[in-house]
């Protein structure tokens, strides 16, 4: 088998490179991006990708291409999609999403998983793809060559089991940028430069950040630059400032990793949370505890004592959530649906990933209620501190602080707690398949966490579920310094080697500049990124004014607002039995208020904050009782035809809301202009509008949501499972597949 | 001390009264009972708190174990809106004075004690009245009848054939009032195949009956196989006719030992029966009462979705959506006519007609459509709301109580949930229908059929629901609502898309918060754009008024170029 070796190709090791014209009207199929060294390994024609189970009435013909970079399907029949994607066609998979390629031979019916550098021993007759982020796809050869139909087969195979972090594309993708050319930008995009998201990689974003919250006792702490002390630990943290470098280096070596307990954020109160890994040094234990205790406390403003949060003795491990996820994903997309229709509630619940959730959430308040009501510092204790005090230290600063909740402000809130912490992404993305005991989707769980607040708090966040979404499939687009290290250190290493050994010259870099997740243009065009934007999102300066009087968004309006029947308020005192004449008013009685029996102080704390009105600038706690989680159907269901709801779903309450936002801020904008230089209004507005959906100009008749939006948007179910298509009638195949259904015949049939 | 009539009475009030709430444990307080509610004020709590609810909304009251040494008598409540009370009093040493208890008793179960339901007493009045929102002609008018194919016929005028259907009734035109009158003997309790919808463009119908009496022999009757042929024919695009038995196939067949059955293959040649497999009252009775026991007082919380699974509550919703939707789609997308049915016709029949009809007919997904609606498939075509609510009547164990319509608003329900922006309603509406479907304090539902309420003057002597809720619409709104007409609805009917309506059947537990955050963002956006745009408008008269002044210096005036900006709503 003449199979290349993976990576970078020297000369006689490229197969072919594509010779087909570039497209640049037909996004549909996106060519190979020769200049990002993008290289064809391999490829078969007369390919059939399957978009029904049913009937291959449907199914596309076209070229199955393997490069290192991405599984390709290239296809002149196009269906329709909304959202493009900058680096991947709609029939695209990046390597990095392939989780296993399985190969058939129906007439054998033989089947095989394959893994790197395996022998076939049959000639495939179909290629399924599971994905990573739960699309499933399958391609049929019954008309391609048998054995460019086996080579494809092995080549994705082994090109998605790279052997080497360097051998994944993104090196090849961002050392273009320091060959031949002078510095110029890689895609049209600066990275690095330009981004208003902090990425915590030098000094002078943690000193803006001790600013930003107040955490005066508290400094920058540079002993392990160069990585000489901690491997894992970042250039640049935050510690308190009664501790001395020389102190910290002392220390260091009794933590496990050599991890020096990291600061992560101040609560307004001046409580710090701090996140630490375990004392591997027993004896140790209780002193160097006590110093590093003490040096919080004294960096307290009430000079509390510490309270300390063990996660592993808490919270599931990582194993738990890859079996949880497993088990969710083989309900969601691989269980037949009509099938696992009737047991989907107990499956749910057997998969345990909803319980998971919601015991990070639980847990995430418990520790607010450390800070924000027992006003003390909190430490979160885990054995290496990379994995689950991740989640725990973000949730929190999401429910305290609204800063985190603005777009930058999350992304920097991901850069501080996982990038720059050391969560191990290259192992658990799994990238390399070589550990699977080390895979963990333990940011999507992260993302599911943050999709529950959000779905629960609309609008106190800046962005939208389909940024979340988003951002959970861009860790299989392995091009971005986010994703693809377990920890700063062997990032840099990584790309100092990579750069030494393709004789590239950095220059100024000190090492191979990867662009961040956070440089969506990577990704999407500036359009396709105003569905980040959430119309409903309540700004820091977001006032309203109403009668002229400026009056700020808070949900007290919402309770005035509210009718008696629905409020959760105490009665007032007006509220007696002589009021009588609105009888139909005054249905209801109310307990919020009111202690409950046995109550734990923290449960009090959480009472107390839901009998309140909720200030989306303030405190957010998540509502944890089970019946109020729901099932991120977005990122879970999205590929599933039978679960899409056409020409509805959350996104048509979006659509309306981001047309309301865009009259607003065209209003806004002629306001402005009014008011500027007596210049007249003009129609700069579509350009610069932040909504996906903008105003008509006909705004007399609110706009019907276009008839392509479906509850999956911007995704589409469409050519994804092995599953029956919902062209045509939304309904056919629920119709047709459905088994209870009894006709008249077989009834007939049965009474004989 | 109150204008008479548009208030309740107090008929007892005790001090000293513990309500045992099952979240925070004993209060106590002063228990007031009028002639239509109970009213707890807690008296030894900061912040103050209450219940207050009608006595209508009690299902069960009884004093639960002996009276203590102490005197204390303890006694639960037993409410259909999901709760369950239970308080404490000490037992009163005047013993010509009635207990609360018995106050209680008497005024929450009329019925049962010969004295009339509080809403004959109420009379408060609204600036509309809510008796006119359905006139049946006009609502078969605006569906384009009576046209070529449908007539309307008064064989029912005076109830006579049929008790438990409305007077006005369209059928072919192909069929005469005489064919009709040996149609009503072999359909189950005189109900037979009429016409409910016309597709406006398909002239495809959905027809509702009940079900034929085919008994064991298999009973043939020319004229309704004559009507089902009539029906079919009235509809030109197609030469099929569906008819959808509501109930599962096992049933329909035990029900010819009842002398009921279905429609066989022989006897209906073009005709195509289709099972639903939609459970009998009695299933979706058992269910309800699992669901309360799964959400009240409190959840487990760690198997809550394997509890909410076991009362196969959603289970059942989905099916009733599940058929709604086989139906729509025939009629919108092979424009066939459908006659569906169940057994009496008056339980799974409107459920699964007016479902069918909200997805079809935009007109229903209106606050006004809705409860025209409601008036035609539930209330005219003889839903037994008297009997499956118990309305006043202190037997509980009633077989023939179910909750039915119950089902059918969660339907609704989670339609909205799967379109937010395709009702012009809101959750809100919803649940005071369910309310007020309990309280007793309007006429809306009281009665089986039209021809009891209009023998008991429901019309001339109590107030509609709907005279409360067209006064203060702008509570029932809901602010996403795009109105497309022509807009078929086609919800997804798996498990995956339905969820509990927690905001109902969780309501009572402290622990939820109730809030529509979307629609109170969307309004705060409303207020704000409209500010925005009196500013802009006010701005653009300055300017207007200062070119004016300043006149004709240049060509073009600057205004010219400013979009005017539009006023909408």
């Amino acid at each position: 088998m003449d199979i290349p070796k993976a990576g970078i190709p020297k000369g006689e090791s490229v197969k072919q490179k594509l010779t087909l014209p570039p497209h640049p009207d037909r996004q549909l199929c996106r060519p190979i991006m020769e200049t990002f060294r993008e290289i064809v390994v391999n490829e078969a024609n007369f390919v059939r990708k399957c978009i029904s189970a049913e009937s291959c009435q449907d199914d596309l013909w076209g070229k199955l291409v393997c490069t290192n970079f991405k599984v390709s399907f290239i296809t002149h029949n196009s269906l329709p999609r909304q959202c493009t994607h900058r680096l991947l066609g709609e029939h695209d998979i990046p390597l990095a999403c392939v989780e296993q390629v399985v190969t058939v031979n129906d007439v054998k019916g033989k089947q095989k998983i394959l893994g790197s550098n395996q022998k076939l021993k049959f000639n495939p007759t179909e290629l399924i793809l599971y994905c990573k982020d739960f699309r499933i796809i399958r391609f049929r050869f019954d008309e391609a060559g048998p054995e460019s139909a086996k080579k494809v087969c092995l080549a994705i195979a082994h090109y998605s089991h790279p052997a080497d972090p360097q051998l994944l594309f993104g090196f090849e993708y961002v050392g273009k940028r320091y060959h031949g050319s002078t510095g110029e930008r890689v895609n049209g995009v600066d990275p690095g430069g330009g981004m208003q998201t902090t990425l915590f990689d030098c000094s002078s974003d943690w000193d803006r950040e001790i600013k930003r919250t107040g955490a005066s006792e508290w400094r920058v702490c540079t002993i392990n630059q160069g990585y000489f002390i901690s491997p894992s630990l970042p250039e640049f943290f935050v510690v308190p400032v009664s501790l001395a470098d020389q102190d910290l280096k002392q220390y260091a070596c009794f933590f496990y990793s050599q991890r020096i307990p990291l600061w992560c954020w101040n609560h307004s109160s001046g409580s710090a949370l701090v996140r630490m890994s375990n004392i591997s040094d027993l004896q140790q234990q209780r002193k160097v505890e006590q110093r590093i205790s003490s040096a919080i406390t004294k960096s307290h403003p009430l000079r509390s004592d510490v309270f300390k949060s063990d996660l592993d003795k808490n919270l599931p491990n990582i194993q738990d959530i890859q079996a949880a996820l497993l088990k969710l994903r083989q309900i969601c997309v691989i269980d037949p649906f009509e099938e696992s229709e009737e047991k989907w509630l107990s499956s749910l619940e057997s998969s345990r990933w909803m319980e998971y959730v919601r015991t990070f959430l639980r847990h995430a308040v418990e520790v607010v209620y450390m800070l924000e009501s027992r006003n003390v510092p909190v430490i979160l204790l885990e054995k290496e501190d990379r994995d689950l005090s991740c989640v725990i230290s973000c949730l929190v600063q999401l429910m305290c602080d609204p800063h985190c909740r603005s777009l930058h402000g999350f992304q920097g809130l991901i850069q501080k707690e996982w990038v720059m912490a050391g969560h191990r992404f290259l192992d658990r993305c799994n990238h390399l398949k070589k550990n699977d005991k080390e895979e963990s989707p333990v940011f999507l769980l992260f993302l599911d966490c943050v999709w529950q607040l959000w779905n629960q708090y609309p609008a106190a966040f800046e962005f939208t579920e389909v940024y979340l979404t988003v951002l959970g499939d861009s860790m299989w687009v392995p091009i971005f310094s986010t994703f693809l290290f377990n920890c700063p250190r062997q990032r840099a290493e990584n790309s100092r080697d990579f750069a030494s050994s393709k004789s590239i010259h950095l220059g100024q870099d000190q090492a191979l500049r990867f662009p961040p997740v956070w440089d969506w243009s990577q990704q999407f065009s500036l359009k396709d990124q105003t569905l980040f934007n959430n119309p409903l999102y309540v700004g820091k300066i977001a006032t309203c004014v109403q009668n002229g009087t400026v009056k700020t968004f808070t949900h007290s309006s919402t309770l005035r607002g509210l009718p008696s029947a629905l409020r959760n308020g105490s009665l007032g005192p007006n509220d007696t039995l002589a009021r009588r004449n609105s009888l139909v008013l005054r249905l209801r009685s109310d307990l919020s208020q009111v202690r409950e029996q046995q109550e734990t102080p923290s449960e009090r704390f959480i009472r107390d904050f839901f009998s309140r009105p909720v200030d989306l600038q303030g405190l957010l706690l998540p509502q944890l009782l089970p019946s109020h989680l729901s099932v991120w159907k977005l990122y879970f269901l999205r590929w599933v035809p039978e679960a899409q709801i056409p020409q509805g779903g959350p996104i048509t309450a979006f659509h309306k809301l981001s047309v309301l936002t865009d009259e607003i801020d065209m209003l806004q904008n002629q306001l402005r202009q009014y008011k500027g230089a007596g210049g007249t209004p003009n129609n700069l507005h579509a350009e610069h509008s932040k909504m996906y959906f903008k105003a008509t100009s006909t705004p007399h008749q609110p706009p019907a949501p276009p008839e392509y939006l479906s509850s999956s948007f911007p995704f589409s179910p469409v050519g994804n499972l092995c599953r029956p298509g919902i062209l045509g009638s939304p309904l056919s195949k629920f119709l047709n597949g459905a088994k209870i259904w009894l006709s008249t015949e077989t009834l007939a049939n049965e009474t004989i | 001390m109150e204008e008479s009539g548009s208030v309740d009475s107090v008929e007892s009030l005790s001090k000293d009264v513990t309500y045992i709430c099952p979240f925070i444990g004993p209060v106590r307080g002063s228990l007031t009972v009028t002639n239509y509610r109970l009213f707890f004020r807690c008296t030894d709590r900061e912040p103050v708190f209450g219940l207050d609810l009608p006595l209508g909304a009690l299902s069960r009251a009884e004093k639960i174990g002996a009276a203590t040494s102490r005197g204390d008598v303890s006694y639960g409540l037993v409410c259909k809106d999901m709760r369950n009370l239970r308080f404490v009093h000490k037992e009163l040493e005047d013993s010509l004075k009635k207990s609360a208890f018995e106050v209680l008793m008497k005024f929450a179960f009329p019925v049962s004690n010969n004295m009339s339901l509080f809403a004959f007493e109420y009379k408060q009045v609204f600036p509309e009245n809510g008796w006119k929102v359905y006139d049946p002609l006009a609502e078969y008018k605006r569906q384009g009848l009576p046209n070529e194919s449908w007539r309307i016929s008064k064989v029912n005028d005076h109830y006579e054939l049929c008790d438990s259907y409305p007077a006005a009734l369209f059928v072919p035109v192909t069929i005469t009032d005489e064919e009709l009158r040996r149609v009503f003997s072999f359909r189950a309790k005189g109900r037979i195949p009429v016409l409910s919808w016309i597709h406006p463009e398909s002239q495809a119908a959905v027809v509702r009956a009940s079900q034929p009496m085919v008994g064991q022999n298999g009973r043939r009757c020319k004229e309704d196989e004559k009507l089902l042929q009539a029906i079919m024919d009235a509809n030109a695009q197609s030469h099929k006719l569906f008819i959808f038995d509501a109930r599962p196939s096992v049933n329909a067949a035990a029900n010819k030992m009842k002398g009921g059955g279905y429609e066989s293959e022989d006897a209906y040649q073009n005709a195509e029966l289709v099972f639903l497999d939609i459970h009998n009252i009695h299933v979706m009775r058992e269910s309800l009462r699992k669901l309360k026991e799964v959400v009240y007082p409190n959840i487990e919380e760690s198997h809550w979705l394997s509890n909410l699974e076991s009362t196969h509550w959603l289970e059942h919703i989905k099916l009733i959506l599940a058929g709604a939707l086989r139906i729509a789609d025939k009629v919108e997308s092979g424009k066939t006519s459908v006659v569906v049915h169940c057994s009496d016709g008056w339980d799974r029949t409107p459920q699964l007609t007016s479902l069918a009809l909200i997805m079809l007919d935009s007109h229903y997904r209106t606050i006004r459509g809705f409860q025209i609606l409601l008036e035609k498939e539930w209330l005219s075509f003889g839903h037994r709301f008297q009997q499956r609510v118990g309305h006043g009547d202190r037997n509980h164990t009633d077989a023939d109580r179910s909750p039915i319509f119950l089902q059918f608003i969660d339907c609704v329900w989670q339609m909205t949930r799967q379109f937010p922006a395709a009702f012009e309603f809101n959750e809100y509406f919803l649940i005071t229908i369910l309310d007020h479907l309990y309280s007793c304090l309007f006429g809306t539902f009281l009665c089986n059929s039209e021809q009891q309420r209009l023998k008991e003057e429901v019309p001339k002597r109590t107030v509609s629901l709907w005279s409360f809720v067209n006064s203060q619409l702008e509570e029932f709104v809901n602010p996403l609502y795009v109105h497309y007409p022509s807009h078929v609805l086609f919800p997804t009917v798996g498990i995956r898309h339905l969820q509990l309506w927690v905001t109902y059947y969780i309501r009572w537990n402290p622990r939820m918060r109730p809030q529509e955050p979307v629609h109170q963002r969307y309004k705060e956006l409303l207020a704000k754009r409209a500010e925005l745009q009196k500013r802009v408008e006010e701005l653009q008269r300055e300017a207007a008024n200062r070119t004016a002044s300043s006149s004709s210096e240049r060509a073009g005036s600057p205004t010219r170029s400013i979009t005017p900006v539009q006023t909408f709503v």
